[in-house]
């Protein structure tokens, strides 16, 4: 991907440094010392001039039709396939001359720093490209190649493709200055997140800019080429982002729906959206993969869609639940498993569903696993369900605040959460700022005294009666010991 | 039924024309095999065979489960319309040859999708073949100016004026290939061949242009680089081949889940049993009898699936789940929420439209001229249907059923949409 500064990603919040600026300008004068060494080395000659004209056109087609975000995280840049072409077609200098334009001339509401900036590295990784291309012994002229598979595979393929990765190289390593400048971020990991994340795809830009090049000059299809090599990358990039909008649309769908299960339960408005959103928080602390922390965020969101099936009357009880209504309430997390399980991609979010509610001491519901038993992902979202749950007002009690709800939690790790996951909880928070939930009173006065199985104080209760022990006798779960331990 | 008969004869028709063609392609092109100069094409032939089977064992479904292995058909379009260079590609075997190539590669290259149990449908094999076989015989046989080919006009012509032949070649083949598959869909489905046509050339329509430019793209870049050029110019298309893959995956997903939440009420004891995928399915049946656009019948699926959804969050569930026996006000509070719920989505509108109006009795439309959606007024009937019906086999209470909606004609149902049921019913019973 020939990745750019996009507006989502300006260089500067605010007030731009003066870095930026000082960074901006050396980009520049470093790409117009490049253009003029690319000169040097293979001046432009009047024929090119059409093709010059031809590849610009499509540049600035290409980026200012570009999709900065294709979900899935992947995405093809026209872009970059045009300007490798540039590099054989016409050397350095015109390479240079087509990545300046490309991004000089975008039709896009950038600032003037930002195209400037795109502009400039561009141009520069054109030249290098260029530059590298002919020290490699790329062809400088394609014509004389002639046919042959291995001539122009050695003659042209294997130079273009030493020059793809010296641009890929070179767009990673000048992307990083600015966004060390502006953000922070060390520029030896940024450069490498890039090259793991883009890498590959500039491979097979290499070999599409070498087909390119085939079809304009030994073929001699010209200029219309594009259209030809262009016209199935369009299609795969159509598809793309089709891909892109029914994924978003997958997601949503099943957050709205999994939203719809609250209509039961009024207590628990926006409860599933918001561990999710603390499911994710804290697989940032976790260090967890992309994939990974998609599948614990879907497995906060639907952690009680089993509810679904406890009868209404029961959620809504007014008064002192019975034994056999506990009973019917620790059923959900099994019903909520029955639920999701014919769908495919959920499938890794199945486990933490079925234990969302069981304890480190083993008294939890429903399969009274202990410890390290229990699935990771059940341990976080466990922490998450319960955290909200505190910093959410009930109508007995106001909404905790964020510090009070994590003392609680951890007073409880151990017995009840997982203190390293508690611990993660605590860093996930110094990042994100969490409000407490303060339901209006209007809805608490319709819920009256609802149970809320969320509650931990519940899971002590659930405990008491699952064990043959009398609730209460460990009820508040404040057991200084365990918590004694657990404390890091 | 005689519709039934009638209509099946377009899948036998395509089918026996592919294999007539492959029959006559072979005697055609195993007359001119003694010819010597064959034996020189041979590695041309060969590397098109290998490349056509590959495609073939890596076909892929697009939405609305149509089966095409891009890569092959690229492949054999390329070949059709190969030219011949001094790199050691011959250009010297005819239009028939293609063609019995062809078929026996894609014969070849299905036996792997046979042995994992993947179904292979012949019309649909015979019809890609069909338009292979419109390429092949424009490109080489058909003398279009002073009684000679394309193929021998070519060599006067400059690159890029080839290239646009090649490219109008593909799409004339293409789009022979996108009518005979909307005939057989149209006979498969019982929808009007009109609706199937704009269908399919919507479906169809991305890949087929990523198709007629790499058939192009392989047949002129193997003028400078030989063989090499079929595997390395189909890599593009490769990339459009994992991509629509993933769309499409994407889309089942999709439909997956809609499928599972609409259980929900289900699991929920809201309603019966199947209930919803019941609806869904007489529904959809009804659509495609109506001549629904896909488009309009995916929002239709939705959102039969999902039209009880509004029960979650009733107190106490209906008995049975039955909305049809509930007071008309509980009815349309049941639509308004589960239109809610939809609604919070954000990306199924159209889906929340047609939930919100399936409680409104048709008159409303004939006394006040309301617009009611066509997808309402089906999962109006539908539902009253299976809440009356069930799936009992039992034959009388399915008539009674039926009686019920009859007295409700015009006042609470659609006249056409019972009569598209009747039709529909008639239909699953044989």
């Amino acid at each position: 991907m020939n990745e750019t500064v996009s507006k989502g990603r300006p260089p500067s919040a605010g007030v731009p440094p003066h870095g930026v600026a000082t960074y901006i300008a050396v980009v520049s004068l470093s790409a117009v010392g490049l253009a003029v060494l690319g000169w040097l080395m293979h001046p432009l000659k009047q024929d090119d001039i059409l093709a010059l004209v031809v590849l610009c056109v499509m540049g600035l087609l290409s980026s200012s039709s570009a999709e900065s975000n294709i979900g899935g995280r992947i995405g093809f840049s026209f872009t970059s396939i045009i300007l490798l072409s540039a590099v054989a077609i016409l050397g350095p200098f015109g390479a240079a001359v087509v990545g300046a334009v490309t991004y000089l001339l975008v039709v896009k509401t950038d600032r003037f720093q930002v195209r400037v900036f795109n502009s400039a590295m561009a141009s520069a990784i054109g030249a290098v490209g260029g530059i590298v291309y002919l020290l490699v012994g790329g062809a400088s002229d394609v014509t004389p190649v002639g046919g042959g598979a291995w001539p122009l595979l050695l003659g042209v393929g294997l130079p273009l493709m030493v020059a793809d990765v010296a641009q890929c190289l070179s767009n990673a390593v000048i992307l990083s200055g600015i966004v060390r400048l502006s953000q922070g971020t060390p520029i030896r990991r940024f450069v490498l997140s890039m090259l793991g994340t883009s890498g590959p795809i500039y491979i097979g830009y290499g070999v599409i800019g070498f087909l390119f090049v085939v079809l304009w000059i030994p073929a001699g299809v010209g200029p219309f080429s594009g259209v030809l090599i262009l016209a199935p990358l369009f299609t795969a990039r159509w598809a793309f982002v089709q891909y892109g909008d029914e994924q978003r649309a997958h997601t949503r769908t099943l957050s709205a729906l999994a939203a719809a299960v609250e209509t039961k339960d009024l207590y628990t408005r926006g409860h599933s959206e918001r561990v999710a959103l603390l499911c994710e928080l804290m697989a940032g602390s976790l260090a967890l993969s992309h994939q990974a922390t998609e599948v614990l965020r879907f497995a906060g969101m639907l952690h009680d869609i089993g509810k679904l099936a406890v009868p209404t009357r029961v959620l809504r009880r007014a008064d002192r639940l019975s034994g056999e209504d506990l009973g019917t309430i620790a059923t959900h997390p099994e019903r909520g498993v029955e639920m999701v399980r014919d769908i495919e991609f959920l499938e890794g979010s199945i486990e933490a569903i079925r234990h969302h509610h069981e304890r480190m001491d083993g008294r939890g519901y429903p399969a009274g696993l202990r410890g390290e038993e229990i699935p990771l992902f059940a341990r976080v979202v466990a922490v998450a369900d319960a955290f909200d749950s505190l910093t959410t007002s009930r109508s007995h009690r106001d909404a905790h605040a964020v510090a009070e709800a994590v003392a609680e939690l951890h007073r409880r790790a151990g017995a009840q959460f997982d203190p390293t996951i508690v611990a993660a909880l605590e860093r996930g928070l110094v990042r994100h700022l969490w409000e407490p939930t303060r339901l209006e009173p209007r809805l608490m006065a319709t819920t009256g005294r609802a149970f809320d199985h969320d509650d931990p104080a519940a899971s002590d209760l659930m405990a008491g009666l699952a064990s043959s022990e009398p609730a209460g006798s460990e009820s508040d779960g404040a057991d200084p010991l365990l918590a004694r331990e657990a404390a890091p | 039924m005689t519709t039934r008969a009638r209509r099946s004869k377009v899948e036998v028709a395509i089918g026996v024309l592919g294999a007539a063609l492959t029959l006559l392609a072979l005697v055609a092109a195993g007359a001119r095999f003694a010819d010597t100069a064959m034996f020189a094409a041979l590695p041309t032939i060969g590397v098109f065979f290998v490349a056509i089977v590959i495609g073939e064992i890596f076909r892929i479904t697009l939405p609305g489960s149509r089966r095409t292995a891009p890569l092959a058909t690229a492949a054999a379009l390329a070949f059709a319309m190969t030219v011949g260079s001094t790199q050691g590609v011959s250009a010297d075997f005819n239009g028939p040859l293609v063609i019995a190539v062809t078929a026996v590669a894609m014969a070849v290259g299905s036996i792997p999708n046979l042995i994992r149990r993947k179904r292979v449908r012949l019309p649909d094999l015979a019809n890609r073949l069909i338009g292979i076989a419109v390429a092949a015989l424009l490109f080489r046989e058909v003398p279009v100016w002073e009684g000679r080919t394309v193929l021998d006009l070519q060599t006067a012509w400059p690159a890029y004026n080839l290239a646009l032949v090649m490219l109008l070649i593909s799409a004339i083949a293409l789009t022979v290939e996108i009518f005979l598959m909307a005939s057989l869909r149209a006979a498969r489905s019982y929808a009007p061949l009109t609706r199937t046509i704009q269908d399919e050339f919507r479906a169809a329509l991305a890949l087929s242009a990523a198709l007629s430019a790499t058939g192009a793209l392989v047949a002129l870049a193997e003028r400078p680089l030989g063989l090499v050029a079929i595997p390395l110019f189909l890599f593009p298309l490769f990339l459009t081949q994992f991509a629509v893959r993933r769309q499409s995956a994407i889309r089942r997903t999709y439909r997956q889940t809609i499928r599972t939440l609409s259980r929900l009420t289900e699991l929920g004891g809201y309603t019966e049993e199947g209930h919803a995928s019941r609806v869904a399915a007489l529904s959809m049946s009804m659509g495609h009898e109506l001549g629904m656009s896909e488009r309009d019948m995916l929002d239709l699926e939705y959102a039969a699936l999902l039209h009880d959804i509004g029960q979650v969050s009733l107190t106490e569930p209906i008995p049975g789940g039955a909305t049809v026996l509930a007071a008309p006000a509980d009815q349309r509070r049941i639509a308004h929420d589960g239109a809610e719920i939809v609604r919070q989505t954000g990306v199924l509108d159209k889906v929340a439209v047609i939930l919100e109006a399936q409680t409104t009795p048709f008159r409303q439309v004939r006394e006040f001229g309301e617009n009611l959606p066509l997808s309402s007024r089906i999962i109006k009937v539908c539902n009253a249907y299976d809440d009356l019906a069930g799936d009992s086999p039992d034959s009388a209470k399915r008539d009674a059923a039926i009686e019920r909606i009859h007295l409700g004609l015009g006042y609470e149902y659609d006249p056409r949409v019972v009569n598209a049921l009747v039709r529909a019913l008639a239909r699953s019973d044989q």
